[in-house]
């Protein structure tokens, strides 16, 4: 019972962790219709940046958290304004390859700036943990949960209650009537992408305090996210972060029940199921 | 006109190049070792080895006058592809290398599945391959004539690991036993499996899990449920690193756990920082001055030059690497010729002291080495076990996290 209960907890915390991953990817996705394949990338980029910020600078790596979401952020405008917009409005395909390009392209520079070593963010703290009954409750991963929750119910409010939130949300809708109420798309359009691109750092920075850093990790980071946007839905960060938990506690209970090289069959597995019951997500709206 | 105005600086210039021509002593053909290793992509990290131990031994042999093979002296030059970690594109440029680029002479990239796939191309065209980046038993068991291993077998990988444990006091008595879904790892497992057996551990845990595997958070919590004594663990650096972290915050601490890959590594430590002490593991080699060698004198001094050429140190991977050119570079003097049917016969009788240790192939093409139990030690790489028993005392059993 212990260990069910230890394992539900790792896969809660995991999911956590998952679902910030996933949310600015779903973002994106839903109001620009772009899957970005290089969303692992910034993810990647992200946890460098912390990183650094961390042993360079000595800043706590949660504290830095808001300094990664700025540079990404900015990069990310850049990266729409001057890359992306150029196709926004072309075939899926194209998006697609564009992405995909940018991917590789990001992985090799980062390879290149930082070498094939792997990187930890690890604090002092990093080793502690909290006891509740035979439960452990590791602080960094607590901490990183907690931070994946605010996130999440920031970035929800932050589309219900503030104008740009609602300018994204109208745009995702119906783009045509949003321009006719005064939205500027390409602005706008920027400021969503580099939103979900600060969002993907800060999972970067939360993902180095768990987990290794390296160039390589953005690809499965971005199937893992696009698993996740797909089983909570587009339309709702609450869907991602329901997406992300679920996920998170399935593999934890796939280790334990049926065996470690099932994880991938378990959660893809959900993924197809996802697509075939409910296509719009577990909390998507059904049309 | 003009023709006629440049005709004598015209004819200077061919006398002049005619002359610098005549001067040079008859430069022989370079022989091309052709290769492709990891250079990007997830196991980047190790496969860089490859490439800087493959530079760093042609580069010396050729200052040292090349390959002698009747009576001409041959530079080296290496052909290298960047496989970029993909199994099926390292096939391809194998065969490219062969096909298209006629290479005679091969030698391998990292890790097992690629050695398995890569020598059936060698076998094809009848080309010899040395590589030292493939371990598993399975590449050695298909009757393969071309293809050549200096990596111990990975079946014996924790030999030595199994013979210390019974050797320790207060030894441990349940074992886990980890692996990845890898050639390498499903080798090193079932050899694993056996020795624990015999040697009469209880192995309570025997858990393959997906390479992909980005979390092992669930596995160190059974380990700590069934109170597992030992854990050991075959898989890649990236799932050790992650599996240290995750047992620190989990506060999970057998008695002792040991790792196929990292602990020899510069980069593992480093990551890991104070983290990576306690962690068991093993090696073929250190860069000991014992090793005595036709080009580099020993072993230490290809480790300093190593490290002097690309800024960290060399682990096995690397003397392996350096082992298979100078293989090579010994079999083409031995066969006096560079046809691939000659060399291949040369190879397979090699016999003679290298930095990486002595390089004798068996029957299979594979050679066989002692595994040095070795042990982080307050960040240092520390040999607590050979073939004779104690050298250093290990540190057993692991502190737990929060008394550190």
């Amino acid at each position: 019972m212990d260990l069910l209960t230890q394992v539900l907890v790792n896969g809660l915390l995991l999911g956590g962790l998952y679902a910030v991953m996933a949310l600015g990817l779903a973002l994106v996705w839903g109001v620009l219709n772009i899957v970005n394949l290089a969303h692992g990338s910034f993810i990647m980029l992200g946890a460098y940046c912390s990183w650094h910020l961390f042993h360079s600078l000595h800043i706590d790596p949660f504290l830095g958290l808001p300094l990664t979401a700025a540079v990404m952020f900015a990069l990310g405008y850049a990266v729409q304004r001057g890359i992306l917009n150029l196709i926004v409005r072309a075939p899926m395909f194209n998006t697609l390859l564009l992405t995909f390009g940018l991917d590789v392209v990001l992985t090799y520079l980062a390879q290149l700036a930082f070498s094939a070593d792997f990187r930890t963010i690890n604090p002092g703290y990093a080793g502690r943990q909290w006891h509740w009954g035979s439960v452990v409750l590791p602080t960094m991963r607590v901490a990183a949960f907690g931070a994946a929750l605010v996130i999440t119910m920031g970035m929800w409010l932050f589309l219900l209650h503030t104008r740009l939130g609602r300018a994204i949300r109208a745009t995702a809708q119906n783009l045509v009537a949003a321009r006719l109420y005064g939205v500027e798309p390409r602005h706008l359009y920027a400021m969503t992408f580099a939103i979900g691109v600060a969002l993907a750092g800060t999972a970067g920075g939360l993902y180095g305090t768990v987990s290794q850093i390296n160039h390589y990790i953005g690809a499965s980071l971005t199937l893992k996210s696009f698993a996740i946007a797909i089983i909570g839905g587009l339309d709702n960060p609450l869907g991602v972060l329901v997406g992300g938990l679920f996920l998170g506690v399935v593999e934890s209970l796939t280790i334990l029940y049926i065996g470690p090289t099932f994880v991938d069959v378990a959660s893809f597995g959900i993924l197809a199921l996802v697509l075939i019951v409910r296509p719009t997500g577990l909390l998507g709206k059904t049309a | 006109m003009i023709l006629k105005r440049l005709h004598p600086l015209l004819s200077s210039l061919c006398a002049f190049g005619l002359a610098l021509a005549a001067a040079a002593p008859v430069q022989a053909q370079d022989i091309v070792l052709g290769a492709s290793a990891q250079l990007t992509g997830p196991v980047a990290n190790t496969g860089r080895y490859y490439r800087d131990a493959y530079q760093t031994a042609i580069d010396k042999i050729n200052a040292a006058g090349g390959v002698k093979i009747a009576g001409k002296e041959h530079k080296l030059a290496l052909k290298l592809y960047d496989s970029q970690s993909d199994v099926n594109l390292s096939v391809r440029q194998y065969t490219q290398l062969v096909t298209q680029d006629k290479e005679n002479l091969l030698l391998g990239g990292f890790a097992s599945n690629f050695q398995l796939a890569d020598s059936v191309v060698s076998e094809k065209y009848k080309i010899p391959m040395v590589q030292g980046g493939g371990a598993s038993n399975e590449i050695f068991t298909r009757n393969f004539k071309y293809i050549f291993g200096t990596l111990a077998p990975a079946s014996n990988y924790f030999g030595s690991t199994v013979t210390m444990m019974k050797a320790l006091k207060d030894g441990p008595k349940s074992v886990a036993l980890l692996y990845a879904d890898a050639s390498f790892d499903v080798s090193t497992a079932a050899g694993t499996r056996s020795l624990l057996k015999a040697a009469g551990f209880n192995l309570v845990m025997d858990e393959r899990y997906s390479s992909n595997t980005s979390d092992s958070s669930t596995l160190l919590s059974q380990v700590k449920a069934k109170n597992v004594d030992a854990v050991l663990v075959a898989g890649h650096e990236t799932e050790i690193l992650n599996f240290v972290r995750n047992a620190k915050s989990l506060a999970v601490a057998p008695k002792m756990y040991s790792f196929t890959v990292g602990v020899p590594s510069e980069d593992f430590r480093k990551a890991l920082d104070k983290d990576a002490d306690y962690a068991f593991g093993m090696t073929a080699w250190l860069p000991e001055a014992s090793l005595k060698d036709r080009w580099f004198g020993d072993a230490a001094q290809f480790a300093a030059e190593y490290k002097a050429k690309f800024g960290y140190d060399p682990d096995y991977h690397a003397a392996s690497g350096a082992a298979d050119v100078e293989a090579l570079a010994m079999a083409l003097e031995k066969a006096g010729s560079t046809d691939p049917q000659k060399v291949r016969d040369a190879l397979a009788a090699s016999d003679f002291e290298s930095l990486y240790g002595p390089i004798k192939f068996g029957a299979n093409g594979q050679i066989d080495m002692p595994q040095l139990v070795i042990q982080v030690q307050h960040g240092q790489v520390a040999e607590v076990y050979d073939a004779k028993g104690f050298v250093k005392q290990p540190q057993y059993p692991m502190t737990a996290w929060n008394a550190r």
